[in-house]
């Protein structure tokens, strides 16, 4: 190509032809999004006379949704599942709710009420998740917004600080003024002459200044961007006494405290389904025909001449179905164990995902103490085991509140949790949340965990593969085997995302229309190109 | 209620035929232990859960013993045996029985061999095996050594390298362990142990 940037040509594009010119040119080089999402895929209507039957295994999000498109477009759908309850990994457990870990399973002992509720698995839901929002809307699953962030609660390191809990505004605010401050030094040093103009040097500086709120002479000395020492109604504003820059290099916030917010999944804002995430999976299953089969577990999946036979348990009775179509939402990682004659790189592709381990535990307060520090949801992170603390931004000033007092993703912190019993992970627990709020323990009045890697059917969640593995097999795993097609966000880029799970439906309902017009009607527009 | 049940029925009937399996059933409550050791307990190497079908119903029982005194799935160095712990460590001694009169009914395949090793060098590892577990690899019940046909290869691997590093058989309440830990003092690397596995799985 020409020798010139993408960000160069573009400049002349926008000169020569103005901001039309430019935002087509943008489209055609894939800088910006061309809204892509049209709704799901409309599958290819089945005739009235002869409808075709499809078995889904497993109800997550994506056997859900898949089972859904299918009785659209007129299928007989039945739906398996291993468990007492459709929804796989979004669960939401209340009073007498029960986790089902494998050797310890766990009943909810929250109060009994509307607003004690926590979201064992996914919680949060971003603006461009398209396809589980327009779900939310066609199912009638109200949403709210949550609070990911809340620049009033704190940042925790033990080894920094001396080991005092951090304010985040206070922290972004240090953070950015002694940034700015590098910045500024370098400008006045003539670090930039060769590369900008004096006027642009110079804008620079005012920049810097702007964004770190330095003083004249491009110094940092605090702001009152943080907020005050004094009661600043009353009184002239005082600011805190700027972080040292050695002590903020050496402090481990980067991640989880300076980007928090800024991830492309957690920017703000927010939402969740109003009373639960599971109010997703409720909604599918209202407006599911056939609902799922429970404690029906998966034993044998046959590929047949024209169609798939499985075999499944439940209460100690086997039964044997067939169908023309079978959508596999089971996690991969189950089917060496599930008899099978899948090809061998098929198989090997199975078995190439492999367990995740992710960990939470949810305590129920008996005073949203948090409130009284002015935290209004969002999320305190802490270099302790634990991770994070989520406060919850619904219900405000409620009398109680349930806080999620560990969220963690390194696998080996949360293999330890694993192996403690459900009473010494709330206490492991209570001892980190204490660091971060002084008497955190006396609010405690129940707790429960969920170890994902260790739940029943289920033995894991953010499933991986190496990046060999996933050269080799992704395209394989995406492509049905016989009738047999493979779904879940462990068929899509984003795993650990309901969203990734619906895109692994839409793209494995592609296929079987892509499948029909080839194999059955070649004369009839078919609904992919 | 009683109407979505029978919808189900009428669904599922139309649509498939009841067969019926001569599988084993699972009993009530242990579903559990076919969520990772799979169908039929064929063992899935993915959850590291080895087959089970196939081992002596004494055998399955001692173990589940062992591992319900801590035995066996206490040391820091055995990720597996620690996931199966807790699975045990509630149940009586009477229900463990139970367990294993189920487990030795179960049936399955023999697994396939997963390992590229030198079974010739295996071989000849083995001599010392086949005094307690015979030369098939058949076991014999009266001295505490189980059938090794049947095992998966990578399973035999793991735990030939858990005695040789003390992570099995060094507690002093695991008598047949012990044995078995002074009894394979031959293998002496990782290397051995695979040539070992292979060969084993090639007397299937
Ligand atoms: C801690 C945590 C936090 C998360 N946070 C978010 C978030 O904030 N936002 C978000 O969008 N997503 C989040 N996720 C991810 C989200 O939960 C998943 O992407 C989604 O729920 C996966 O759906 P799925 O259909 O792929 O599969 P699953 O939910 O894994 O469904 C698989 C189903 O198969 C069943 N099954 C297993 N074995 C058998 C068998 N033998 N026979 C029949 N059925 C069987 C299981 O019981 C289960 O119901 C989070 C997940 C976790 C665990």
């Amino acid at each position: 190509m020409l020798n010139i940037t993408r960000r160069q040509f573009l400049t002349y594009v926008g000169a020569a032809g103005g901001s039309s010119a430019l935002l087509k040119a943008n489209l055609a080089l894939g800088l910006m999004h061309d809204d892509p999402y049209a709704g799901p895929v409309t599958v290819k209507p089945a005739s009235s006379t002869n409808k075709p039957s499809a078995l889904i295994l497993g109800a997550g999000i994506a056997g859900l949704a898949t089972a859904i498109e299918l009785e659209r477009a007129g299928y007989q759908v039945t739906i398996l599942e291993a468990s007492h309850r459709a929804g796989g990994r979004n669960l939401t457990v209340r009073h007498g709710d029960k986790i089902d870990e494998m050797g310890q399973p766990q009943i909810c002992q929250f109060d009994k009420a509307e607003n004690l509720y926590f979201n064992c698995g996914p919680a949060r839901i971003p603006g461009h998740h398209r396809r589980l929002l327009h779900y939310c809307r066609a199912l009638g699953v109200p949403l709210q917004i949550k609070a990911n962030s809340c620049k009033l609660a704190y940042f925790h390191d033990d080894k920094a600080f001396g080991g005092k809990p951090v304010r985040q505004i206070d922290y972004h605010a240090d953070v950015r003024g002694l940034m700015a401050e590098l910045l500024w030094k370098s400008a006045d040093a003539h670090q930039y002459d060769q590369l900008l103009s004096e006027d642009d040097v110079a804008k620079l500086m005012k920049f810097a200044r702007l964004h770190g709120d330095l003083t004249e002479a491009g110094k940092y000395v605090g702001t009152e961007r943080a907020g005050s020492t004094t009661d600043r109604m009353l009184e002239f504003p005082k600011p805190h006494a700027p972080i040292e820059l050695k002590a903020m290099l050496d402090s481990s916030f980067w991640y989880g405290g300076l980007l928090g917010a800024e991830l492309y999944d957690w920017c703000e804002p927010l939402m969740e389904p109003t009373g639960g995430m599971d109010g997703v999976v409720k909604g599918f299953v209202r407006h599911l025909k056939a609902k799922p089969v429970l404690h029906a577990q998966v034993k044998k999946i046959y590929n047949q001449e024209n169609g798939v036979e499985v075999t499944y348990e439940q209460n100690g009775q086997f039964h044997t179905i067939q169908a023309d179509y079978c959508f596999n939402n089971i996690p991969a990682y189950f089917m060496a164990g599930i008899e099978n004659n899948f090809s061998s790189v098929y198989q090997a592709g199975l078995d190439s995902i492999k367990r995740g381990h992710l960990f939470k535990i949810a305590y129920q307060m008996k005073e949203r103490f948090w409130e009284k520090e002015g935290i209004y949801g969002g999320i305190s992170y802490t270099s302790d085991p634990v991770a994070q603390l989520w406060y919850p931004s619904h219900d405000i000033h409620a009398p109680k509140g349930i806080l999620l007092g560990a969220y963690t993703w390194d696998p080996k912190v949360s293999a330890a949790f694993e192996a403690m019993t459900p009473a010494e992970r709330l206490l492991a627990g209570a001892k980190s949340g204490e660091k971060i709020h002084p008497g955190y323990s006396k609010y405690i009045e129940n707790g429960i965990s969920i170890p994902w890697a260790r739940m029943n059917h289920q033995m894991g969640c953010g499933m991986r593969m190496s990046p060999e593995d996933w050269d080799k097999y992704f395209h394989v795993l995406q492509k049905p085997e016989g009738r047999h097609f493979m779904i879940g966000d462990q068929i899509s880029h984003h795993s650990g995302w309901q969203e990734g799970a619906l895109a692994s439906s839409e793209q494995a309902l592609n296929q079987l229309n892509k499948l029909l017009s080839v194999n059955i009607d070649h004369g009839v527009n078919s609904h992919v190109s | 209620m009683l109407v979505k049940s029978f919808l189900v029925l009428l669904t599922l009937a139309a649509m498939s035929q009841l067969a019926v399996a001569e599988e084993t059933p699972t009993p009530e409550g242990l579903e559990y232990c076919t969520v990772c050791h799979g169908s039929q307990l064929k063992g899935n190497a993915n959850i590291g859960a080895p087959r089970l079908s196939g081992l002596p119903q004494w055998y399955i029982e001692r173990q589940l013993l062992n591992f319900k005194q801590g035995i066996r799935g206490a040391h820091s160095d055995d990720d597996r045996g620690m996931e199966m712990r807790p699975m045990v460590s509630g149940l009586s001694v009477d229900e463990l029985k139970a367990i294993a009169a189920w487990v030795a009914k179960t049936e399955s395949d023999k697994p396939k061999a997963t390992l590229t090793a030198d079974s010739s060098a295996g071989k000849a590892l083995y001599q010392s095996c086949a005094a307690c577990h015979g030369a098939q690899g058949e076991g014999n019940k009266a001295i505490g050594a189980p059938s090794l046909t049947g095992l998966n290869d990578w399973y035999l691997v793991t735990q030939l390298n858990h005695f040789r590093l003390n992570v099995r058989g060094a507690q002093s309440a695991d008598t047949y362990g012990q044995q078995m830990k002074a009894a394979s003092v031959m293998v002496t690397s990782e290397q051995d142990a695979a040539n070992l596995a292979a060969y084993i799985t090639q007397l299937n």
